[in-house]
């Protein structure tokens, strides 16, 4: 392991779109934005380069989009407070993690199921192009009042419309675009938090641990230790609990087999801030398929 | 849940250990616990350990994940409850699973919304010091049921559709369904869809559940239904598993992984 220095690349105005640029996803709210459980849509343009052989995007990175739709959706339902998400649970449907069905493009249907005083769950359903659905996820947050207060929105809520930005950055295999580095066996993995790879809050999004906790998941399976694709090995299903921010970095992807069941692999991955004396920031459980 | 006949251990540092004797009255297709029960053991071992992770607060669970392992036929599930972060308003839990107390049988992972102590509560004292405890047992000479769901009362109506009265059996403490109930509810739907995909030995693997609202009116229903389609060749499916009380309300959310063992 080594403490490499921070890339240099993505400073300034990229603090916090970031993730929006590298995995593009127009969002629009359904309806007049009066809804007080509102609905959303994002349609996310697969780039090559973040997919795998068969053009399917890694379950963390699927993670990371239904955690930016459902937490900008929950945010909607608390104006003028907002979110921070506790818990992400993903599940792929088994008919999609091989072969055709489930690459390219998705659609990603969001819903708030519950408005309550202090947390929000909203629902994801992922559709291909062919409209098959293909994921489902459910997201917990927790509501708290930001410092300098919510984003600002326009109802309903159209967002992340942006050009193709051509900043080379952007066009990274994700364990270099997520600043990922091998630990010293398989299963420790490092992520070093980019600015790219924060919120507009400055802490390390969301969608950032999911893909360094399901790369260590998945390597730990396929007994390698540096981060890339696992050809033939894919998260089928995973859920995060996020219970402290990731600030200071490096931070530390650890994860072991509980066990096996025919060719699924139950993988504990925790995630701590080695820069904060090594704080627990995230405890997963996945389970990983051998196809 | 008296039918279980569970019992814990409480230690110093308010950690729990539990066992759960695995009889077939809750065993699936390969002799091993099913999840609802194993669900029940988690929810009431990781209501004790928030007792003293809250206080003074109170804590209700807002979500829960169970992962198993297939175990075969096994004499007693144990599961090892731990802290993972008390924070202001959540608490986050673990519980590793073991069958016989040696081989890992699965995980667990549960949170906790951290709430001002009910009224209803506010005197009550809960017995929270070290030492091993029975949480329930059969009465006298009381023979265990055959069928732990049937006992409770769950009627399947139709493929993937599971209902239960809400009398006191099934009940918490403040008369709505108990969250360990949610759990066996949502595996029976769950199984009752696999049957019919995977064949008689589909059995549900694992649990994302997320707790909405209490349930006071009956009936309880859950109703599983497929992510994704149907494939002929597969070994497994995915469902999603709603809990409605009379009035059709959302109580619990579930996604669900069902194989064929």
């Amino acid at each position: 392991m080594t403490d490499r220095p921070a890339p240099s690349f993505g400073e300034g105005n990229l603090r916090g779109v970031g993730m929006s640029h590298y995995l593009p996803m127009p969002i629009v709210e359904i309806g007049d934005g009066t809804a007080a459980l509102p609905t959303t849509r994002g349609q996310f343009s697969a780039p090559a380069h973040v997919l795998d052989s068969e053009g399917r995007l890694e379950t963390g990175m699927l993670a990371s989009l239904t955690d930016s739709i459902g937490g900008m959706t929950s945010g909607l339902a608390c104006l003028p407070d907002w979110i921070v998400t506790t818990n992400l649970g993903l599940r792929r449907s088994p008919d999609a993690i091989e072969g055709a069905r489930g690459t390219g493009d998705l659609t990603i249907d969001t819903q708030v199921m519950r408005r309550g005083r202090s947390s929000v769950v909203t629902r994801s359903t992922v559709s291909d192009s062919a409209g098959h659905e293909i994921a489902t996820s459910l997201i917990t947050c927790a509501v708290l009042t930001p410092a300098g207060g919510p984003p600002p929105f326009t109802r309903p809520v159209t967002m992340n419309h942006y050009e193709l930005n051509e900043d080379p950055l952007y066009r990274l295999p994700p364990e270099q675009f997520f600043s990922l580095e091998g630990g010293s066996h398989p299963g420790e993995m490092l992520l070093h938090p980019a600015i790219h790879l924060r919120n507009p809050w400055g802490i390390l999004h969301g969608g950032s641990v999911a893909h360094l906790l399901d790369t260590a998941a998945r390597c730990v399976v396929a007994d390698r230790i540096e981060p890339g694709p696992t050809p033939g090995i894919i998260v089928s299903d995973l859920v995060i609990h996020f219970m402290n921010p990731g600030r200071e970095g490096p931070i530390l992807a650890e994860a072991s087999v509980v066990g096996r069941k025919g060719r699924d692999v139950l993988v504990r991955v925790t995630a701590r801030d080695q820069g904060a004396d090594g704080r627990l920031m995230n405890a997963a459980a996945m389970t990983v398929r051998m196809l | 849940m008296r039918l279980l006949a569970m019992e814990s251990e409480q230690f110093e540092n308010g950690d729990v250990r539990g066992w759960l004797p695995v009889t077939p009255m809750f065993t699936g297709p390969d002799g091993g616990p099913r999840i609802g029960a194993i669900g029940m053991l988690v929810d009431a071992l990781g209501g004790m350990r928030s007792i003293t992770a809250a206080a003074p607060e109170w804590a209700f669970t807002a979500d829960m994940s169970l992962h198993l392992l297939p175990t075969g036929p096994i004499e007693r599930l144990q599961a090892d409850i731990r802290v993972l972060r008390r924070g202001r308003r959540t608490l986050v839990l673990e519980a590793e699973l073991s069958a016989d107390g040696d081989r890992p049988a699965g995980l667990a992972l549960l949170t906790f919304a951290v709430v001002p102590r009910p009224d209803h509560l506010v005197n009550i004292v809960i017995d929270t010091s070290p030492g091993r405890r029975t949480m329930s047992r059969l009465e006298g000479d009381q023979e265990p049921p055959a069928d732990y769901h049937r006992e409770l009362g769950f009627i399947e109506e139709s493929t993937g559709i599971v209902m239960v009265e809400l009398r006191p059996e099934v009940g918490n403490t403040v008369g709505a369904l108990h969250g360990g109930v949610h759990t066996a509810l949502i595996d029976e739907a769950a199984a009752s869809l696999g049957r019919t995909l995977l064949g008689p030995t589909a059995t549900t693997t694992d649990i994302h559940l997320a707790f909405m609202e209490l349930g006071f009116t009956g009936p309880m229903r859950a109703e599983a239904t497929l992510l994704g389609h149907p494939d002929p060749a597969a070994d497994r499916v995915g469902a999603v598993v709603q809990v409605l009380d009379g009035n059709d309300r959302v109580c619990s959310y579930a996604t669900v992984g069902v194989s064929a063992r």
